[in-house]
């Protein structure tokens, strides 16, 4: 095996892993506070991609400024998501299995609306640095897959950062950990679960975007998106940041190198074998400790 | 009133048996078949689903286990029409082994993580099967087609899936007035609790396990027969597994008739909005479906009605 071929796909590895992580880290949020299996999650990150495409094919605005504005679009259309279909199954008997129900029929929805707007065939992100290339020795990074990953690093410690640093935060924590006794201290739950739901629609955007930049993308995509979403999350412990950022990197890493080194058509079979062992034999994730 | 229920649906079956002899069109034949096919799926999927509240989101693997062993027994044998209708037998219970061995360790996971883990061996399973020549890999295996005119071996097909529709049934009844239902049910409501009060939980789950595969391994080999062609991407499609739970589910899990309301009306809707709409806007409609339903029946159909009713 090539040295030089392994480094080059162990740092793509890197790369698409930590973009994974922005992706996966709000889905694991609203599971660990909320109890929502949130499946339209990807299709969200997906929307995002799309708007960022258009903005800079209409309008040449590059994905990254166009994010600033999309980003806060999201999440504002995510509060008013919370308020109108989250909020009232909350009171339901089993709140994960009627949260995944509803929210599949979301994901469809929105699957189909972005085949209407934008029609079923893959688009490429093409900023115009999207030819350029950083080549350090023998190894060759494209600009648009460094930005993507810069994206997702600002992204995980951002929110990383809100969860430890400001009120809002800690209460989203408060509620994770203790729910009543959070509500004893002042916390209202119902705000707090909007706040962490608009905060993980609109990292999915921002996720979405920066995967985008890293590799094409479709209406459907959102479908093995969302696998990933699940394989990450499981792997990081659900509701858990840095849980969820280091199993990013270890999928990304495992994705990277066996692309590398084994036939294409088992890529995926390594990938989902080796979950399904992993949940077998540790079923709460890697790392212990919760948000 | 159990007698005129039990009735009741003697002269329901009789009819539906009564059907072909009408001479409809095909197309009837064809619906009713899929029907009959999603009614057995999410009423097996029930057993563990429902009662014991496992939610198992890869349950399409078994229907097309059951579809690759039937098509794959009538190859290797050379078998009549007759003789590989009675191959998905077997074949069921290949997907019932499978179910044995991948259920004791996963049945140790509880909650979400069962359903991921489900979801993932459905997708190991597919891959697994693309990737070996001796199961016809990425081209899918074409079968021999039965050697009569087109309406009586569609209404032939119809008769035995309606029958098979029967017997699940039956035993998705028995089960139900089990002392397996009941323990099954004790699991649901909270594992440790019966646990304590002596259900052997662990090998009660792994029978319900088996039988809920079961089933659904001879509804695809029936499935693969219809078709006579099968690829796995059309029997692991993981939106048949998705298809599966939201049908139990929105019907109303854990009871006997929620699924099969559940696949009735979800399969007479799809297939009325895909023939009356654009593709597309039939999907919105068809999204927008499920939120209203969880919204104002969180706990499925037959718990809303049943509130409705009691008071």
């Amino acid at each position: 095996m090539d040295a030089v071929l392994l480094t080059q796909s162990l740092i793509s590895g890197i790369m698409m892993g930590m973009v994974y992580a922005l992706l996966s880290v709000g889905f694991s949020l609203t599971w660990g506070v909320m109890h929502v299996i949130h499946i339209s999650h990807a299709a969200f990150g997906l929307l995002g991609a799309y708007v960022a495409y258009s903005l800079l094919e209409y309008f040449g605005v590059d994905p990254i400024v166009s994010a600033a504005v999309s980003v806060p679009l999201l999440f504002l259309l995510a509060c008013g998501v919370y308020q109108l279909l989250i909020k009232p199954i909350t009171k339901a008997k089993e709140v994960i299995v009627a949260s995944m129900i509803l929210t599949f029929g979301l994901a469809i929805i929105l699957e189909n609306v972005m085949v209407l707007i934008w029609k079923a065939d893959p688009r490429i992100m093409t900023p115009t640095y999207s030819s350029g290339a950083l080549i350090v020795g023998p190894l060759y990074f494209q600009y648009p897959h460094l930005v993507g990953f810069g994206l997702s690093i600002v992204g995980i410690t951002a929110i990383y950062l809100f969860l430890q640093k400001t009120y809002t935060g800690m209460a989203v924590r408060a509620a994770w950990q203790q729910p009543e006794a959070a509500q004893l201290y002042g916390v209202n739950l119902y705000r707090i679960s909007m706040i962490t739901f608009a905060l993980a629609v609109s990292t999915a955007g921002a996720g979405g975007i920066s995967l985008a930049l890293l590799n094409s993308f479709e209406p459907h995509s959102h479908n093995l998106w969302l696998i990933y979403l699940f394989l990450v999350v499981i792997v990081g412990g659900v509701g858990n940041v840095v849980g969820t950022a280091l199993a990013g990197l270890i999928i990304g890493v495992i994705t990277g190198l066996s692309m590398a080194l084994l036939p294409f058509q088992w890529v995926n079979l390594v990938t989902f074998g080796l979950l399904m062992v992993f949940l077998i034999f540790r079923p709460h994730g890697l790392f212990k400790q919760g948000v | 009133m159990e007698k005129y229920r039990l009735t009741a649906m003697a002269i329901l079956i009789a009819m539906l048996a009564a059907f072909p002899f009408l001479e409809p069109q095909v197309y009837y034949l064809s619906f009713m078949f899929s029907v009959f096919m999603y009614v057995i799926l999410a009423s097996s999927w029930n057993f563990i689903g429902g009662y014991a509240g496992y939610l198992s989101f890869g349950h399409a693997a078994f229907f097309g286990i059951g579809a690759f062993a039937t098509a794959k027994i009538a190859a290797v044998f050379d078998l009549s029409p007759v003789l590989t209708i009675l191959a998905t037998i077997p074949a069921g219970a290949i997907a019932a082994l499978v179910a044995l061995i991948i259920g004791y360790p996963c049945l140790k996971i509880r909650g979400p993580y069962f359903a991921v883990v489900t979801l993932c061996f459905a997708f190991v399973v597919d891959l697994a099967v693309k990737n070996i020549e001796f199961l016809g890999g990425a081209e899918g295996i074409w079968m021999k087609i039965m050697d009569v005119p087109e309406k009586l071996s569609r209404s032939i097909m119809y008769e035995v899936m309606l029958l098979l529709m029967v017997v699940t049934l039956g035993v998705a009844w028995w089960l139900g007035r089990s002392r397996l239902g009941a323990g099954l049910r004790a699991i649901r409501s909270d594992e440790e609790v019966a646990e304590t009060m002596g259900i052997p939980t662990a090998k009660i789950k792994i029978q319900a396990f088996i039988l809920s595969a079961f089933f659904p391994g001879i509804a695809g080999g029936l499935f693969a027969y219809y078709l006579t062609y099968i690829h796995a991407d059309v029997v692991f499609n993981i939106s048949i597994s998705i298809l599966i739970v939201l049908m139990a589910m929105f019907g109303g899990g854990g009871t006997w008739l929620g699924p099969i309301i559940g696949a009735v009306i979800l399969t007479v809707v799809n297939e009325g909005l895909s023939t009356f709409a654009q593709a597309e806007i039939a999907r919105i409609i068809y999204g927008a479906l499920f939120i209203v339903v969880t919204i104002f029946m969180p706990n499925g159909i037959i718990d809303f009605f049943r509130k409705k009713g009691g008071g």
